[in-house]
């Protein structure tokens, strides 16, 4: 290493940084230490003529690698790497120390502490660059198809999004039709649109597009390979194994409606009914005068909220059922405005445009009545009538007593099932047991898994737009993938010290990526690392006894040196 | 205790135009009442509503304080006509309860 020439690069960030740590003190001490050939500092790093200096430094004394101290790499490392590149060095020859967000910005109240702190993270940059090896994105071909798992109203947007864009699709359902959650609905909110018809319409442009393949009743069983290049198994309805070939994954499993558990809310009981069997009643009573339940005509309906939502069990606002409680109560009112009907609600989130669902429903009488989590309303029978009692928070908690001839359940969404299906794919649930993206703002389908993305219900609750939003969502991002031909991955991947390796097969069990296989090489067991399935997370490094297993760029020769730079004078610990 | 009677609203609709049913309970029309009655507007709609004719006999002498001034109803972010349903209230009182 000792032939190495670096660059080291001082950033003052205007005052940012200056203001609270000696950089020019941070200049001098590590000018001359073994292998920086350059000490400089920079009034602003980023700044274009500053960038074209640096350039010129690397070229005129031709460095092998540099280092910048400056801001988080968050901001500035894909600046630096591309400067790193057009200087004629291998970007992965840069080294990005933070000493602002870590150092000026963090100790503000103690200039010499922050300049202590920041030399040494300095001197471990140094170390890092020097032992930094010259690496390459991993380049992965992307087979020109994609998956997508669930045919309700995302899974079928998303598809024939896919399929407009000119990539053959494979559309899984493992019911035996499509449609999901809306399939027997009428009216969805907000525009009353049929759900029946929107679905159907749907089925036929899938039949008609000579790219999408249906499986109907059928399942995912098998899922190997990576990005790019995924290899899936799936059962049919008959039965039979069908091996697909994919570039990209849509998960769009949806949600299922919430169902009280027996006796709980008087649910099972007669005149007691979740939202979604209201919507069945109507449905079948669409075409009488009078709606009637157990042969008795319905004068009364109450409807309590929140029923399977932010309780202990369900912490989450399922976001739809607010809205679609009160567009079911503007139907009835609508086809039988002589039913009184009280709505038992925390908080009425109909957000946004749904507003006018509930100034309709307020206008057209129903009647809205405020209760507390701490203070639930509660069922109780006169013979087979069910009265619903609450505590009215906007009447000054005055207690208030419903005969109902039908009280509605407004429950709401709980994931699918799919603990199986989770397993084969590997992507993250979060706490409620939905799919969890990277980050909801800036990656909303993206999953951590690369090339396996997320639409509709399967990530939470959504209404019917929303979730046609994000599938259209996830389906360009696949297509934008699968359409440029190949994907690159960061080379922070895990490799093997072949020599060191003795197969034992911690790292193939604690890897969570399924990424570590074990195999037969010339006579001797070996771990072997799937690049493009590799997170570099790291779990292996640790666990393996023989130390065979590291990252790229964070080798353990690269991280004992900078360990030993940041620790270095003072006195051994290690007793 | 309130025992809902959807049948009281029903009758008082009977006097007029009659759309307490509006109101969004948030409130602006007590805090800016002259009377300072503070029964006044939000809650005799509400007790009308909910069909509690004890609850609104209670209130008889607010329903009769009202100025009628209409501050509230020129604030009211649900266009609810307020003095127009205090009427309504008085006119359902002068025949349900005085006999007039």
């Amino acid at each position: 290493m000792s032939e190495q020439k670096i660059g080291v690069f001082i950033c003052h960030c205007g005052g940012n940084i200056s203001d609270y740590v000696d950089v020019e003190g941070i200049r001098e001490s590590v000018e001359g230490l073994p292998g920086v050939r350059v000490a400089k500092t920079n009034m602003f790093s980023c700044s274009d003529a500053a960038q074209e200096e640096m350039i010129s430094i690397i070229k005129k004394e031709r460095l092998d690698g540099i280092v910048i101290a400056s801001c988080s790499p968050k901001l500035h490392q894909n600046t630096f790497r591309a400067m790193a590149k057009r200087a004629g060095l291998n970007p992965y020859k840069y080294t990005q120390v933070n000493i602002r967000e870590q150092c000026s910005w963090a100790h503000t109240h103690n200039r010499e502490e922050a300049t202590r702190k920041a030399a040494r993270l300095v001197r471990a940059g140094i170390q890092k660059t020097l032992h930094a090896r010259a690496l390459e994105p991993i380049v992965t071909k992307t087979h020109p198809a994609v998956l997508v798992i669930g045919a309700g109203i995302a899974g079928m947007k998303a598809a024939i999004s896919l399929s407009r864009m000119g990539i053959n699709v494979h559309l899984v359902e493992r019911e035996k039709e499509v449609g999901g959650l809306i399939k027997k609905r009428e009216s969805l909110f907000p525009t009353g649109q049929d759900g029946r018809e929107t679905v159907k319409a749907l089925y036929e442009e899938i039949r008609a597009s000579h790219n999408i393949a249906l499986y109907l009743g059928a399942k995912v069983i098998e899922k190997r390979g990576s990005v790019g290049d995924f290899s899936v198994d799936i059962r049919v309805s008959n039965g039979e194994t069908v091996n697909l070939s994919v570039g990209a994954i849509i998960v769009a499993t949806g949600a299922i409606a919430y169902r009280p558990k027996e006796g709980a809310w008087g649910y099972g009981r007669p005149g007691i009914v979740t939202l979604k069997e209201l919507l069945d009643i109507i449905s079948s009573q669409r075409e009488f005068r009078h709606l009637r339940v157990n042969g008795k005509e319905v004068e009364t309906i109450t409807y309590i909220y929140c029923v399977g939502s932010r309780d202990k069990e369900h912490t989450y606002c399922s976001r739809y059922c607010c809205t679609a409680a009160i567009h079911t109560s503007n139907l009835i009112h609508e086809k039988w405005p002589g039913i009184s009907q009280f709505h038992l609600f925390r908080d009425i989130r109909t957000y946004g445009s749904y507003e006018e669902e509930y100034k309709r429903a307020l206008s057209r009488g129903s009647i809205f009545i405020r209760f507390s989590p701490k203070a639930m309303p509660e069922i109780e029978f006169e013979g087979e009538r069910p009265v619903v009692k609450v505590s009215d928070l906007l009447t000054s908690k005055e207690e208030i007593e419903i005969e109902s001839d039908l009280v509605c359940l407004v429950t709401g969404l709980e994931p699918s099932p799919n603990r199986e299906l989770t397993d084969i794919l590997k992507i993250p649930v979060g706490k409620e047991g939905f799919y969890n993206e990277i980050h909801p703002k800036l990656r909303p389908v993206e999953t951590v898994v690369d090339g396996i993305f997320i639409g509709g219900c399967a990530q939470g609750p959504k209404t019917s737009q929303e979730s046609t939003i994000s599938a259209m969502a996830a389906a360009a991002k696949a297509g934008a993938m699968i359409l440029t031909g190949s994907v690159k991955i960061e080379p922070f991947v895990a490799e093997v010290l072949s020599e060191r390796c003795d197969g034992c097969g911690l790292c193939e069990d604690i890897c969570p990526y399924g990424a570590i296989s074990i195999r037969e090489e010339s006579g001797k067991k070996i771990a072997v690392i799937n690049e493009a399935l590799c997170k570099g997370e790291g779990a292996c490094v640790p666990i393996c006894p023989k130390e065979a297993l590291q990252i790229r760029g964070y080798e353990h020769e690269t991280m004992r040196s900078m360990i030993d730079a940041l620790i270095e004078g003072y006195e051994d610990v290690s007793d | 205790m309130i025992r809902v009677n959807p049948q009281l609203k029903k009758e008082i609709e009977r006097y007029g135009d009659f759309n307490a049913n509006q109101c969004f309970s948030c409130g602006t029309c007590t805090a800016l009442c002259p009377m300072g009655l503070k029964i006044l507007p939000r809650e005799i709609f509400r007790f009308s509503l909910l069909g509690s004719e004890e609850k609104l006999k209670e209130a008889e002498d607010a329903i009769y304080s009202c100025l009628l001034c209409r501050m509230c109803e020129a604030n009211c972010p649900q266009g609810v006509k307020i003095s127009e349903n205090i009427r309504i209230l008085r006119t359902y009182f002068t025949e349900r309860f005085f006999k007039i």
